[in-house]
């Protein structure tokens, strides 16, 4: 349309909010009912963030935002256990029409573009396809965007945009291989059931290289931890891909379309592109840089056993715990440091259940007297990266991944 | 009007007898479990001992407005029929300038309700806001 309707704009919002029983049918937020905010610590504010349990199938989250709903796992989620349980898991949506109502028996996935025979896959026909089962961290390419310095605009996330879980499901390559490739296919691209409010808004769509589609550890995934996924997690079915950042786990999958030709679409061409500089770095202030879709993650480690900024009683021996993840790859070493970097010892690991997740951490660290102890964590991955001091910066705030230092005070 | 032909009492007859026998438990659905009144019962596929149950949630609504200001019924009107104000007042101090690019790409990219002539009145609210506000020490 040449000139904007706004009354016709509104009124399209309101008969899709309507329609997804957004707007007048749900409970008013509670919000702060909890009555306990929650410090971000994000640097120059807002900092506080409201905690809510008013999100369905959902147990107490950070609330960033309730419509279109973008909600933060707590640090101490981490710390009570490694799989992230379900309802804890974060949440983050692009439009705010999103499926309130999911019939499983109608629905399907339709598998069409540069294939032999489209298909449309019914639930139970999902189910009796061969199953894999892997760990997996789901972490969004902007998650701990909130401590970037200088700040970014966007979603302003704490370490929270991220969660660890097993998924079971079928592999991409073998619906694809039912379908057959037709010859000349370059890429996959995946459609899902949220939709944009207003009319002409490019559809939230991401595509992998076919190769990558076909690797067989990318999977339409129907259990996470053992269970159905939470309609807010993507249920029926969502996109895992081990390794790669959350904005190609595409939630509530409806279409899987081979494509004979690169993606041009906004969200591969224009959205989530990372400068191609090592960790995605470059000077703050920088606009003319070559950039390329984001991808695969790169280590990072958090300690949860205390709380930066937090004041515990002294004791001699401090433990820590925490948890870290290699990436793409899985995690080789992780070592602590309380000499401000100058010494580092290594952690013991817990067990690996796949690379692709997270491992527990635990060391002791000395203390000789009580005071402020600054101690910090870094892990090295099986490909020899390893997590440096300093944080990288790009205007999407994609991407961190340096040494998170926790300040404790012990009295 | 024609009757029925021989061949379509037939398959109306196996139709109707394939239902019963669903109905009776002869498919691999779950029992229905026991819902609130009015809410039509849940459904499920199950298979190779994976079940799959249908699922309907509400969301809560958010009735949260942009705190009072110049230009703070444009904003309203203009930003809240996409998202929550908590996108907007959750963001750091920004320039001018990036507030500029933002609200543009909300009207450029995802065609936001705003007109061209909006944005220097929706810039110049979150700017005024944001000066508003003390800074925070640290």
């Amino acid at each position: 349309m040449d000139r904007l309707d706004f009354d016709a704009a509104r009124a399209v919002t309101r008969r899709r909010l309507l329609a997804a029983g957004i707007a007048g049918g749900g409970a008013v937020l509670a919000g702060r009912a909890l009555g306990a905010d929650v410090d971000l610590r994000l640097p120059g504010g807002p900092s506080t963030r409201a905690m809510t349990s008013d999100f369905p199938q959902k147990g107490a989250m950070i609330l960033q935002r309730a419509r279109p709903a973008l909600l933060e796992t707590p640090m101490e989620v981490f710390q009570q256990s490694l799989y992230t349980p379900n309802d804890r898991f974060f949440v983050r949506w692009h439009w705010g029409d999103l499926p309130t109502s999911i019939d499983v028996e109608t629905y399907r996935i339709r598998v069409g573009g540069h294939v032999e025979r489209p298909l449309s896959i019914s639930l139970a026909q999902l189910l009796r396809m061969p199953r894999i089962e892997l760990a997996a961290v789901n972490q969004c390419s902007g998650n701990s965007r909130g401590l970037f310095e200088p700040r970014v605009p966007g979603a302003q996330w704490g370490h929270g945009a991220m969660g660890n879980a097993k998924w079971m499901g079928v592999p991409l390559r073998h619906v694809l291989d039912l379908a057959g490739v037709r010859g000349g296919a370059v890429a996959v691209r995946v459609g899902a059931m949220d939709k944009p409010l207003v009319a002409g808004a490019p559809d939230f769509e991401k595509s992998l290289a076919l190769d990558h589609a076909r690797d067989g550890e990318v999977m339409l995934a129907f259990a996470m931890n053992g269970e159905q996924l939470p309609l807010l997690n993507g249920f029926p079915v969502r996109l895992v891909v081990p390794g790669w950042f959350s904005t190609y786990w595409m939630k509530t999958v409806d279409a899987i379309e081979v494509l004979a030709s690169p993606d041009e679409n906004y969200w591969m061409a224009k959205a989530y592109k990372i400068p191609t500089a090592p960790r995605a770095s470059v000077v703050p202030g920088s606009k003319d840089f070559p950039t390329t879709p984001i991808n695969r993650m790169i280590p990072r480690s958090w300690i949860t056993s205390v709380a930066d900024g937090a004041t515990y009683g002294y004791d001699p021996v401090l433990p820590i715990e925490g948890i870290a993840m290699g990436g793409d790859v899985g995690v080789a070493r992780v070592e602590i440091s309380a000499t401000g970097g100058r010494t580092w010892e290594p952690a013991a690991l817990g067990r690996e259940d796949d690379r692709y997740g997270f491992r527990r951490f635990t060391a002791r660290v000395n203390v000789p007297r009580p005071g402020r102890v600054k101690v910090m964590a870094r892990c090295t991955n099986t490909r020899g990266e390893t997590q440096p001091m300093e944080a990288n910066w790009n205007p999407g705030g994609y991407m961190r991944n340096c040494v998170e230092p926790v300040i404790v005070r012990l009295t | 009007m024609r009757a029925p032909s021989l061949a379509a009492i037939v398959l109306v007859l196996i139709a109707g007898s394939l239902f019963v026998l669903v109905a009776i438990g002869g498919g691999s659905r779950d029992a229905p479990k026991p819902v609130a009144a009015g809410a039509p019962p849940a459904r499920s596929v199950s298979v190779n001992g994976f079940a799959l149950t249908s699922t309907a949630v509400d969301l809560p609504d958010d009735a949260a407005t942009y705190p009072p200001g110049p230009h703070a019924d444009l904003v309203n009107q203009r930003c809240l029929s996409c998202h929550s104000a908590s996108m907007g007042l959750t963001q750091p101090r920004l320039t001018a300038a990036q507030w500029a690019a933002t609200v543009e790409k909300m009207r450029d990219t995802y065609h936001a309700p705003i007109a061209p002539g909006d944005v220097p009145a929706i810039v110049s609210y979150f700017t005024t806001l944001q000066a508003s506000k003390p800074q925070p020490a640290g």
